[in-house]
């Protein structure tokens, strides 16, 4: 493989925020001593990149290196720091991080932040600041020690800062499903729906939260978005084989359909005052139809 | 035709080798000077507290939930428990940097000359102008001083006479052909026209190019709200509750008939 299509695809990753990691490792390594007259500029979010990678593939002695050359080229930099962090993370104790991450925290008085446009790409969750990638691994970290009431505050206060953060209402909204909170859940994918209302993986999300609340009426509804959202029907509908996402939510439709019917009390009981869909039966039978298509081919 | 096709004029070649050239030169330089001068000038951007960034954020809530109103991803019943939340915060000045407003002090708009974040943003301006103006000056003194009425080059190209006061500036001869430029005027062409080899030599965004910023004046950049410029929070909140109640109105929720949608998609009901 020629060095500049390797160079290339890191690249790419880097931009499109892949965690590939295997394979960054793999490209990146032999750049490892010379980032700086390969990449040029660029050679801090290499180093970065692999570090991040390493760490994934269980190597942090290359992990280290990086780290040891970003510190050298940037002291002081409250993004190395952060990488810091997160290979605290791999390598002390969660304790060890945390403390650490509340140290970079509290380190200015204002919890300050240095909102630096372009400096998200390479981070590892799409950050605007600094601050919010500290905080988003501090938070991560509290939830592996388990202390949920403390990261549910803490991710609420985030998100009423950073609103657009997306990633933080899924965290949110997974962390109070697996407290059996369904209905805060589904609040929180509400707004991951507002902010990100092009991605069916997200209306898909809402839907079975929305099932698992018992909220029948609205998750059929949500299941036949995901439909509407997916199905590429070119001319007749009836030629499509539904495949991915689209079988799932047909699966949903289905199981919904049925269960609206044989206890019709569910229909009246919806937390969100949504009305029953009309229908039901020809909606169950086209669910059928489509699931049948899509399992026999 | 025969005469006139003849130049007119000879230049002496002293005159290209030590005027022409020079003050081509000296733009050059000058530019990629200011340009590393005004990188050194440049304050790292400021520290905000969180406070304030959540009040600055603070309406990208509303707009997003307001982008989104007419064919809304959510239910009725999510919408207007998110929009009235919203209301309520932004009412009871939830979201304001100082926290809620005390009583019935008078909001006055903050003035920004005594504000002292808002001048350190002005004073930047001033002197990334003041590095702007200077040289320019400079410059145009020293050619006016000592090649006043100089004949510097012949364009390759006719033009008509309405180039006449563009090109020979500083030369008060009527009837002189207009592919003549005068020195005053190669300054001027190498003004408004070197940011093409600035961006070649220095990259994209460079502070060199001097005829773009002569167009933003400092006191032109501060009237207009731009981040960092102090915003009346409290009443642009108060305004926005008027919007969000607006919205609430248009809300229509995409799954609202989509069952209906998908049955005469798939030919199911007739359409």
């Amino acid at each position: 493989m020629d060095i500049s299509s390797a160079l290339d695809r890191l690249a790419n990753y880097r931009i499109r925020n892949s965690r590939a990691s295997r394979d960054v490792f793999e490209t990146g390594i032999p750049f490892l001593n010379n980032a700086q007259s390969k990449f040029g500029d660029e050679s801090g979010p290499f180093l970065e990149q692999l570090a991040l990678a390493s760490i994934d593939v269980g190597r942090i002695d290359i992990a280290e290196d990086c780290f040891t050359q970003l510190t050298a080229k940037f002291p002081g930099s409250p993004r190395v720091e952060c990488l810091e962090g997160i290979l605290k993370e791999a390598t002390a104790s969660p304790e060890d991080a945390l403390a650490f991450y509340e140290k970079i925290l509290d380190a200015d008085p204002s919890n300050a932040v240095r909102v630096v446009s372009g400096m998200s790409s390479c981070l590892p969750s799409n950050c605007t600041g600094l601050l919010q990638a500290a905080w988003k691994r501090q938070i991560s970290v509290l939830r592996r020690l388990g202390s949920i009431d403390r990261v549910v505050e803490e991710l609420s206060t985030l998100l009423d800062t950073f609103y657009t953060d997306v990633e933080g209402w899924l965290e949110l909204a997974d962390i109070y499903a697996s407290c059996g909170q369904y209905s805060h859940a589904l609040q929180s994918l509400s707004h991951v729906l507002l902010l990100a209302p092009q991605n069916p993986f997200y209306v898909l999300q809402a839907a079975e939260t929305a099932y698992t609340s018992g909220d029948l009426p609205l998750a059929i509804k949500f299941f036949l978005m995901v439909v509407d959202m997916t199905d590429e029907v070119e001319g007749s509908p009836e030629d499509f084989n539904p495949t991915g996402i689209t079988v799932r939510a047909w699966h949903g439709v289905e199981l919904t359909a049925r269960r609206l019917q044989k206890e019709p009390r569910l229909a009246s009981s919806s937390a969100s005052n949504t009305s029953s869909p009309q229908h039901l039966p020809v909606l169950e039978k086209l669910a059928k139809d489509m699931l049948t298509k899509a399992h026999s081919t | 035709m025969g005469a006139t096709s003849a130049p007119s004029l000879y230049l002496d070649p002293q005159i290209r080798d030590w005027v022409l050239f020079p003050i081509t030169v000296v733009m050059i330089l000058v530019g990629i000077l200011r340009h590393y001068v005004v990188l050194l000038l440049q304050t790292p951007p400021k520290k905000l507290p969180r406070a304030a960034i959540r009040e600055q954020r603070a309406l990208m809530q509303s707009n997003v939930l307001r982008a989104t109103s007419a064919n809304s991803p959510i239910p009725f019943t999510l919408y207007k428990s998110i929009s009235q939340n919203l209301s309520k915060a932004f009412v009871d000045g939830k979201y304001l940097k100082d926290g809620p407003p005390k009583g019935d002090a008078p909001s006055t708009p903050p003035n920004p000359l005594t504000d002292p974040q808002a001048m350190d943003g002005m004073m930047a301006g001033m002197k990334t102008q003041m590095v702007m103006m200077v040289p320019q000056m400079v410059i145009m003194g020293w050619i006016n001083f000592f090649f006043e009425g100089f004949v510097l080059i012949k364009l390759p190209f006719p033009l008509t006479l309405g180039f006449k006061s563009m090109l020979q500036r500083g030369i008060q001869t009527p009837d002189m052909d207009v592919r003549w430029v005068s020195s005053l005027s190669w300054y001027f062409l190498n003004f408004f026209g070197l940011n093409g080899l600035y961006r070649i030599i220095l990259g994209g965004d460079n502070a060199a190019d001097a005829a773009q910023n002569m167009a933003a004046s400092p006191f032109a950049a501060a009237g207009a709200p731009q981040p960092g410029q102090p915003q009346d929070y409290n009443k642009l909140f108060k305004a926005e509750c008027d919007n969000l109640e607006f919205s609430e109105g248009l809300h229509k929720w995409v799954g609202e008939d989509v069952e209906t949608r998908i049955l005469r998609k798939y030919g199911r009901i007739a359409p």
